[in-house]
């Protein structure tokens, strides 16, 4: 790319790192054209941020963070590192993909992964300062959270980069569904169809959003937790298994969204309706959702038999029922706009 | 070839549409289409890039919602009657519009159910066996060529015996083998009367030979028609034939 030729506005030195003007180009895009959009999404998150804050836990989960900075560290770095890792494996298998791929300039892997690891840490120091200045933190407290988050986010993206895929120049990463795997087919398929397999799509898109192999980023974070506390063992074993736990659950219901649009425009032409297409759509991934929470639920049993049945029991049904709830609102939002079944608002 | 296009069930044609105006946002796509398809004829849709034709295949399908005008297949107007006007219709969507976390086997099953059908037709399996789909049945269709997602999309369309086959660059990626498989396929279908089929196309071999009749969509509006006849002289012609008469009608008409 010469810089001539270069956009208006586009800084002359990313001339030869097209990748990264690119990226620039379609955020400035999304700006002009959707920009009250935009503004409104981010006062929305702004918003939620504050309600979150306002709610009467968060003060106490900011303030235990506080006292426990090693898990805090440990908790941090877990989350850096899965996206740093994920965000390595979408590089690697654009390489392949990407219009960009055939031509010869570097890729600037490194400086995305970096500038995404800075966003995410300015973020949460934003957050951290709103926690300060509606008075959920004190200065000490703060200060000592964002010294963990510094740190967590730099030994995550360490972590993340190095048991990641490798950024080798050429080196293309795995297809999505490399990572998914073909569930036998029911023997009546052709004579008696049935919707049943379609709500597989969500959980395999589940599983590639969780890959299995990010769980070596939340073992690295495990062993890195120092020893010498009183019970440092338990504690690393809860932050990664509660890391793992939370990141498949979040899989599941982020998939379940971001598919169902798809879903809904490949079956428009159909006469499927709109509550059998939710139906069919989320019972898998709700179903595999309310088994990790029941495995859950039952190793916590060996610590508090009584706390882990009641609080445990409503905690999961509140959050099959909350993704089930999102999942089906984006399946109806879907519907109405490809006009699936007769859901549709005319003009 | 059948140059008589027959009536469809009860009188009413395959496929009928009236002033049809439609467009994203402030931009105006089609402004006033006029088509009617009857039982037993294959419609070839011609036009340039961006001339409207995906957005008619659209608006039929019922994924767009037009601005003015109305659609009819097989007589159920599709505002007010969509699912009975779906029922009538086999729909190929486009191939990177189908599922990559599902296998071959695992599409054709949820669409049959979809479509509310007992059991997937004999003649799509038989379909499938002669494009050498078969083997690939069992793999995710994310893994799949351009002309294998091809193959699915057309099976797909087939199912369930619609009145109405809609197509649109369904030739794109096929092998040449399974490209004449498939026109075989659909002339048989059509010339048996048991379906209309609509293809929004750029091969001309295909309109020369196989099709009915073909439209030019230019403009967002139907700019020259050719009769079965004027199709059988074009292809008569020695030299560019159809291809020529093409150009010409988009000069003339711009």
């Amino acid at each position: 790319m010469q810089a001539g030729s270069l956009p208006a506005g586009i800084p002359r030195r990313l001339a030869r790192r097209p990748h990264l003007a690119v990226a620039l180009l379609r955020w400035r895009n999304a700006y002009r054209l959707n920009r009250p959009r935009l503004l409104g999404g981010a006062a929305l998150v702004l918003a939620l941020a504050l309600a979150v804050l306002a709610a009467p836990p968060a003060a106490a989960v900011l303030h235990w963070l506080a006292r426990h900075p090693v898990v805090t560290l440990a908790i941090v770095a877990c989350l850096f590192g899965l996206s740093v890792m994920r965000r390595q494996e979408r590089i690697q298998s654009e390489a392949a993909t990407s219009w960009l791929a055939a031509l010869p300039v570097p890729r600037s892997s490194i400086a995305r992964l970096v500038l995404g690891t800075v966003a995410r840490l300015l973020a949460a120091i934003v957050f951290l300062g709103l926690a300060r200045a509606v008075g959920r933190l004190a200065a000490t407290e703060a200060w000592r959270l964002f010294c963990m988050v510094a740190a967590g986010a730099l030994a995550g993206t360490l972590a993340g980069a190095l048991t990641g895929l490798p950024l080798r120049a050429g080196a293309a990463g795995s297809p999505g569904w490399h990572y998914a795997s073909v569930r036998r087919a029911r023997s009546r398929w052709a004579t008696a169809p049935a919707l049943t397999p379609l709500s597989y799509w969500p959980v395999a898109q589940g599983r590639i959003f969780s890959r299995p192999k990010t769980s070596r980023v939340v073992l690295f974070a495990l062993l890195a937790i120092p020893a010498g506390r009183r019970d440092p063992g338990e504690v690393a074993l809860a932050v990664a298994a509660g890391c793992l736990t939370a990141f498949t659950l979040v899989s599941l219901s982020t998939a379940a969204v971001r598919t169902a649009g798809d879903a809904a425009r490949w079956l428009a032409p159909t006469t499927l309706r709109l509550r059998t297409f939710i139906a069919a759509f989320i019972w898998a991934g709700a179903v595999k959702q309310a088994a990790v929470l029941a495995v859950v639920i039952f190793l916590a049993c060996a610590v508090d038999y009584a706390a882990a049945l009641r609080d445990g029991a409503a905690l999961a049904a509140a959050y099959v029922a909350l993704s089930c709830a999102a999942a089906a609102a984006a399946c109806a939002r879907a519907s109405r706009r490809v006009g699936l079944g007769a859901a549709r608002r005319g003009p | 070839m059948t140059s008589s296009a027959q009536v469809g069930e009860g009188g009413a044609p395959a496929l009928q549409v009236r002033s049809l105006h439609a467009g994203y946002d402030k931009l105006v796509v089609l402004s006033g289409v006029d088509l009617e398809i009857s039982r037993g004829e294959w419609l070839a849709l011609l036009g340039p890039n961006a001339s409207g034709k995906t957005t008619l295949l659209h608006c039929i399908a019922g994924m767009l919602v037009p601005s003015a005008g109305g659609i009819a297949i097989c007589g159920c107007p599709l505002r007010q009657d969509a699912m009975g006007a779906k029922r009538q219709l086999g729909f190929g969507c486009a191939p990177e519009a189908l599922p990559g976390l599902l296998t071959g086997r695992q599409c054709l099953e949820v669409y049959a159910a979809a479509k509310g059908l007992a059991a997937i037709d004999a003649d799509v399996l038989e379909l499938a066996g002669q494009f050498a789909f078969t083997d690939m049945l069992d793999r995710f269709v994310g893994s799949y060529s351009l002309g294998t997602r091809q193959k699915l999309a057309v099976l797909l369309a087939l199912l369930g015996e619609p009145a109405l086959v809609v197509l649109d660059e369904a030739f794109n990626g096929l092998d040449p083998a399974s490209a004449l498989v498939l026109k075989r396929h659909l002339r048989s279908r059509v010339s048996a009367g048991r379906c209309a089929v609509l293809l929004a196309t750029h091969a001309l071999d295909v309109v020369e030979r196989y099709s009915d009749r073909a439209v030019l969509l230019l403009g967002g509006r139907i700019a020259r028609q050719w009769s079965g006849q004027e199709l059988a002289a074009l292809r008569a012609m020695p030299g560019e034939g159809l291809e020529a008469a093409l150009a010409a009608a988009c000069v003339g008409t711009t």
